[in-house]
């Protein structure tokens, strides 16, 4: 079943893309689970799923049944949301948990730090403790998370260093934009149901080669030679701009900028990947995520969200940025499942890559591909 | 016993937790029956600690009394 992925680490001007089984293969799909998704800091959602503690709500990555929870001391963390006794599912909507995470099968409770605080009748009616039912041993399995930019992201492996460390070099280049950002609400997320495998996803967004063809609204004032490559090889890839224009009102009011920038954000923008499955992007006067959900082979759930500056921004710009941003993004779709399709020809090897605008694009199959010959190395050695 | 039957069924089925919390203790104080009154006391604890009800501790604490816990 192991696909040949030599050829995607060759130099990018001599590369072929990942191999067609990684885009319409259900097996290598789930080869990539393992070895890519769960094994890196993956996307999974926002802070503002869960804004105030006590706040649970519960999510499936990949098939896995995960809790997003703020605690009450008010730090977000991430369980999976199975109970230890008979495995039940723990939390089945949204909710506010105001003492106990209780199971709604045999009520055994966990505090919304994931401690098993009540285990009834456990030895008999009435009788609720049993010296074989330590409840220390018994917590909710927690999954390593962390918070960057509003984003959640999970190690569902456990295995991968701090995201700190994975990430070190981003969080350097967008220190600037380290700074509280804050959801604009419901106007400012939504949905795209995409039929295209997730890479695709990330692939379309790397780069700034399908600008002025994809986009031609953006020509008039942004366009290629307006626009540079972001290129770590073994970290995250992106692009960005030098012509950022802030979005205006009728009265030509704006969003107020984030604290502090230096002179390079007057009009810059940055679009970075992060590696696997989080597309962010910062400007000036608000930053965005698209968190990619994999559902299948060849369909993902684009989970987009807006942050700005300030807890509350004009409401009138605020659906004017997010028309905007979603008509751009919609703009892409036929891309991602164009591309998708085009991966059920037998003949096609990958494709090339551009030496001169695709490099992000090859920096990202490049990490796919080392990520997978690891996990298969590592399988291999078991 | 009927009465508060009837009362516990219409909780349950409005899904009001706090009314089950104070029924189940009834329950408890009614019953003669060490094992019965721990049962429900068991109930009402465990609805008091899901709502974060503050009678959580002192149900825990008459549980622990009993030895039930």
């Amino acid at each position: 079943m192991a696909t040949d992925l030599s050829g995607v680490l060759r130099p990018v001007a001599k590369a072929n893309g990942l191999p067609n089984e990684h885009y319409v293969d259900d097996r290598i799909f789930m080869e990539e689970r393992d070895a890519v998704l769960f094994k890196s800091w993956s996307g999974v959602g926002v802070t503002a799923d869960v804004p105030e503690p006590g706040d649970a709500k519960p999510i499936e990555f990949l098939g896995m049944p995960l809790l997003l929870i703020r605690d009450k001391d008010g730090d977000i963390r991430v369980f999976q949301n199975t109970c230890r006794h008979r495995g039940m599912i723990l939390v089945a909507e949204p909710k506010k948990i105001e003492g106990a995470i209780r199971c709604p099968y045999h009520s055994w409770c966990y505090s919304t730090k994931g401690k098993l605080v009540a285990t009834p009748h456990v030895g008999g009616p009435g009788m609720n403790t049993h010296e074989d039912m330590p409840k220390s041993d018994l917590g909710l399995i927690e999954v390593p998370s962390h918070i960057w930019l509003g984003v959640i992201y999970v190690n569902v492996s456990g295995t991968a260093a701090p995201f700190e460390d994975v990430h070190a070099e981003l969080l350097e280049r967008w220190k600037e934009f380290d700074v509280p950002l804050h959801h604009g609400g419901e106007d400012s997320t939504f949905t795209l149901d995409v039929q295209t495998n997730w890479k695709l996803a990330v692939e379309n967004y790397c780069e700034s080669y399908h600008l002025p063809w994809v986009h031609p609204g953006l020509n008039s004032y942004s366009r290629l030679e307006d626009h540079y490559n972001i290129e770590e090889y073994g970290q995250y890839s992106g692009q960005g701009t030098l012509v950022y224009r802030q979005l205006e009102g009728q009265m030509g009011e704006r969003f107020p900028d984030f604290p502090n920038l230096s002179d390079k954000w007057d009009t810059g923008g940055e679009y970075i990947t992060v590696y696997p499955n989080v597309l962010l992007g910062v400007q000036r006067d608000h930053a965005f995520a698209i968190i990619l959900e994999p559902k299948a082979v060849d369909r993902t759930i684009e989970h987009i969200h807006l942050f700005y500056a300030e807890p509350k921004v004009d409401e009138a710009l605020r659906a004017k940025n997010a028309t905007q941003w979603k008509t751009v993004f919609q703009e892409d779709v036929f891309v991602v499942e164009g591309m998708q399709k085009g991966r059920n020809g037998h003949g096609f090897d990958g494709g090339r890559f551009s030496p001169a605008m695709d490099v992000p694009t090859h920096c990202f199959h490049d990490w796919v591909a080392r990520q997978l010959i690891d996990h298969r190395q590592r399988v291999a050695a078991e | 016993m009927n009465g508060l039957n009837e009362k516990l069924l219409a909780a349950h089925e409005r899904e009001d937790t706090h009314a089950l919390i104070g029924l189940y203790e009834t329950a408890a104080d009614q019953s003669n029956d060490f094992t019965e009154r721990s049962f429900f006391l068991t109930h009402a604890f465990v609805y008091a600690l899901e709502k974060g009800d503050c009678q959580a501790d002192l149900l825990h604490g008459r549980l622990r009394e009993m030895g039930r816990i």
